[in-house]
């Protein structure tokens, strides 16, 4: 049965995420010297707090040193950090989401190498570079994907046989994690063959250089950053991978078509919900507290009606998000036909970014001109929603991939 | 019905064109870019766009401006904007008060001020309403609370008056060198009628400029804070009567602060238009050029409807100004649906561009966040509630 009672342990767990972020986290993230600057350095010592609470290793089996929550109750305290902190909900979003698909693809050996390091500092993050075949999927909408699509920003990476090893060479241009991570998770084209490799690499390995976080204003000022969490270029130059670091085809092969994507965006939705909420509530305070108009501005109609609207679409976007997280959870319910067989990730995803917009907008109304003031939040939340609109996995034709799953549409 | 433009109309927009392509646009970007408030101003391009005639656009010929109707002045609004929304508004702002110059100053006052507006390049306007605690209550008063609406008192001292509080958010703020300033000189009423209005010199001793406000969007614009203490005002500055500072404002006819919203607004959408077709054309997703997906058909139609609809409504909302026709509520109307149209224009832009890894065209952004701006300034609920009260004498034949 789908259900929404949290457990006693998520209940505490939540409550204890929300304390920490009510307490430090938000009043770190709007106090205006942070907000008004263009750039806004993650805040790592935040970060470091919420990796001791056990953030990183959420997703990850209890045996492994990690709390093995679901993705539901990943989803949870997701919303409760970005309430806080979009870029912290990011980055540690991340590594949960890989910590749980590495530590499954990684055999014995593996494990024995990288646990300890990543249970050793929790500055130890982990970030993925790979091509998303589904990327702008939803532009080939009822055709193959054509040879020459090009993502634009997806990483080339090659790797050529170097005795039983690999030499990578290659460039990703925008790596989530990148500037926190401790190791990677690369994805390689075989340079002299078809496939792929997937291996892994620590930040401090030969040949693998990090570049400096993305500006606010690149390219000669005709780029503006639109990213959340940390993220950087990589480089890598004949940088060499042992036999031992090379995951099993099947291994590798599951690791990124098994969910690892879906997931990811279903735990973004979450983020999308706690990014609204922040300005959700931020509007019910200053309504209760504004005097125009003969009274406190939340006595007005007017007003009412858009905390209505922003309180109802929160809910609808956190109720599908949840959905589909339990939904990913028990994937059990939709072979026995409990619910119906769709992307559920996209489903989510499209719909909690757009419904938020539109909920974040309205909250900022409340404010007048203070909602545009980069000294107050309420500008970066409406920002920060667009953002969530837009990346490769959620923009203008995502949807259609819904539309795909509808008609009984497959690729393969 | 004839839509055709006379020739000093198409002059106006012609040479507003040229100057938004040539000389406004190249600069926006990176004045946007600027991270102090205080530093994204450009007194080169206002002193270049005044000397072309963009500031003094509205100043009767009588007074040596060029009169020109509101038709034009929209005209010129929409191309001005087109280059960039915020340099758009610094010069109308000037027309917006220079309207007010000459419907409600003495000639004594016009000989003061608007002379020397005239004769200097960088002479700029602005008018001080809002406060901390006084936004939407001075534009729709509630009934029931007298002491609502501005605070910043004005007492009499002899001939001349003591000013004391101060204003936020102001346009020109920082820039202008004489302001309209709305005071309290009976408190024990209600702002319709115990406010004056004062026309304040910059440099009038007990007056300065605190903050400038530092916006997510219209970066390049202005709003500073004013702060009087103890400053001593001549009453020969009051403008129209004492005590009858919102009726001084009502002597000019020309709702022009609401139709210069809805021109602005749709200068933005037009650079947003023409950005999205740009980039259909030219760039490819799945292998075809962006323009053959029906998605982006459907959007760009979207976009391109919503910007024709807004032009039919401004344009005729600006002739019937133009010939003093009965004003129903047009104005406010028009600056509402820009709120929407801007804003879902932008968007709509945003879309059609995409991601570029993790990257945004910067300008893309920029409209978004120029957008922002209306959503307090032309749509918020009080403009749109305020209205109400002319719509049942609208006649439903025009």
């Amino acid at each position: 049965m789908y259900d929404l009672q949290l457990t006693a342990e998520q209940l505490e767990f939540r409550d204890a995420v929300r304390d920490f972020v009510t307490r430090e986290v938000q009043p770190a993230a709007i106090d205006p010297k942070r907000l008004e600057p263009f750039e806004k350095p993650l805040m790592t010592e935040l970060l470091d707090q919420l990796s001791q609470m056990g953030l990183r290793g959420l997703a990850m089996p209890e045996v492994a040193g990690g709390a093995g929550a679901d993705l539901l109750t990943c989803c949870v305290l997701l919303e409760e950090i970005a309430a806080g902190d979009v870029d912290l909900a990011m980055v540690l979003g991340e590594t949960a989401v890989l910590a749980r698909a590495v530590h499954e693809a990684m055999n014995d050996t593996q494990r024995k190498r990288w646990l300890p390091k990543f249970e050793a500092s929790e500055r130890f993050h982990l970030a993925l570079i790979a091509r998303d075949e589904n990327a702008e999927i939803g532009w080939s909408y009822h055709h193959a994907v054509p040879a020459d699509a090009d993502v634009i920003g997806a990483p080339e990476v090659v790797a050529e046989r170097d005795g039983k090893g690999w030499t990578l060479n290659g460039l990703a241009p925008f790596v989530s994690n990148a500037p926190v991570a401790g190791l990677f998770i690369v994805q390689a084209k075989i340079a002299d063959g078809p496939g792929t490799v997937t291996v892994l690499i620590g930040s401090d390995a030969k040949g693998l250089s990090i570049d400096d976080e993305l500006p606010a204003f690149g390219g000669g000022g005709e780029r503006a950053r639109w990213h959340h969490g940390a993220v950087a270029a990589v480089t890598l130059k004949n940088c060499k991978v042992g036999e031992d670091d090379v995951l099993a085809a099947d291994a590798a092969h599951r690791l990124l078509q098994s969910g690892l994507i879906a997931r990811r965006m279903v735990q973004t939705a979450a983020v999308n919900v706690g990014v609204a909420r922040a300005a959700y509530e931020a509007a019910v305070d200053y309504a209760k507290i504004r005097w125009q108009g003969g009274a406190y501005i939340v006595q007005h109609q007017a007003i009412g009606m858009k905390l209505a609207d922003v309180a109802i679409q929160i809910e609808a976007a956190r109720a599908l998000t949840l959905k589909a997280a339990w939904i990913t959870d028990h994937p059990e319910a939709v072979g026995d036909r409990s619910v119906n067989d769709l992307p559920w990730h996209v489903v989510a995803r499209t719909f909690t970014a757009q419904s938020l917009h539109r909920a974040t907008l309205e909250a900022t109304e409340c404010f007048g001109a203070m909602g545009v003031m980069r000294d107050m939040p309420l500008q970066k939340y409406v920002h920060d929603t667009l953002v969530l609109q837009h990346s490769a996995d959620c923009d203008l034709a995502a949807p259609l991939v819904v539309a795909e799953a509808v008609a009984g549409y497959s690729r393969n | 019905m004839d839509f055709s433009l006379n020739e000093e109309q198409r002059h106006w927009q012609t040479e507003a064109r040229r100057f938004a392509d040539e000389e406004v646009r190249p600069m926006s970007l990176a004045r946007d870019q600027i991270a102090d408030p205080r530093a994204t101003f450009d007194w080169e391009i206002i002193k270049r766009g005044s000397q072309l005639g963009f500031r003094t656009l509205a100043v009767p010929k009588e007074w040596g401006g060029h009169e020109a109707d509101f038709v034009t002045q929209t005209l010129v609004m929409i191309e001005l904007a087109r280059g960039d929304s915020s340099v758009s508004k610094t010069f109308s702002q000037c027309w917006k008060w220079s309207h007010l110059v000459a419907a409600s100053c003495t000639k004594d006052q016009k000989e003061r001020f608007l002379k020397p507006f005239m004769e200097d390049d960088g002479y700029l306007l602005g008018k001080g309403g809002t406060e901390a605690n006084a936004g939407s209550d001075n534009r729709m008063p509630p009934e029931n609370d007298p002491k609502a609406g501005w605070k910043l008192r004005a007492e009499r001292d002899g001939d001349d008056w003591i000013l004391n509080g101060s204003k936020m958010f102001i346009a020109n703020g920082s820039v202008a060198k004489l302001f309209f300033v709305d005071a309290r000189t009976n408190p024990d009423v209600g702002i319709r009628q115990g406010s004056t209005m004062f026309i304040i010199p910059k440099d009038t001793p007990g007056f300065r400029i605190g903050k400038v406000f530092n916006k997510r969007g219209w970066r390049f614009y202005q709003n500073g804070e004013l702060i009087f203490e103890n400053c001593r005002i001549p009453g020969t500055n009051v403008m129209g009567e004492v005590n009858g500072g919102v009726k001084a404002r009502a002597n000019d006819k020309s709702e022009f602060g609401d139709i210069e919203l809805a021109a602005n607004a749709l200068g933005i959408c037009e650079d947003a238009v023409g950005m999205a077709m740009h980039f259909a054309k030219n760039y490819k997703r799945a292998g075809k050029l962006v323009i053959d997906h029906q998605l982006v058909q459907l959007k760009l139609n979207e976009m391109y409807m919503l910007t024709e609809a807004l032009r039919a409504f401004v344009l005729r909302t600006a002739w019937e100004r133009d010939r003093k026709l009965p004003d129903f509520g047009n104005n406010v109307l028009v600056m509402n649906y820009s709120q929407e149209v801007v804003q879902r224009v932008t968007k709509a832009n945003m879309e059609i561009h995409g991601p570029e890894g993790c990257m945004m065209h910067a300008r893309v952004d920029k409209l978004l966040r120029d957008a922002l701006v209306w959503t307090h300034l032309a749509g918020d609920t009080v403009q749109r509630v305020k209205v109400v009260k002319r719509l049942p004498d609208m006649p439903l034949a025009m």
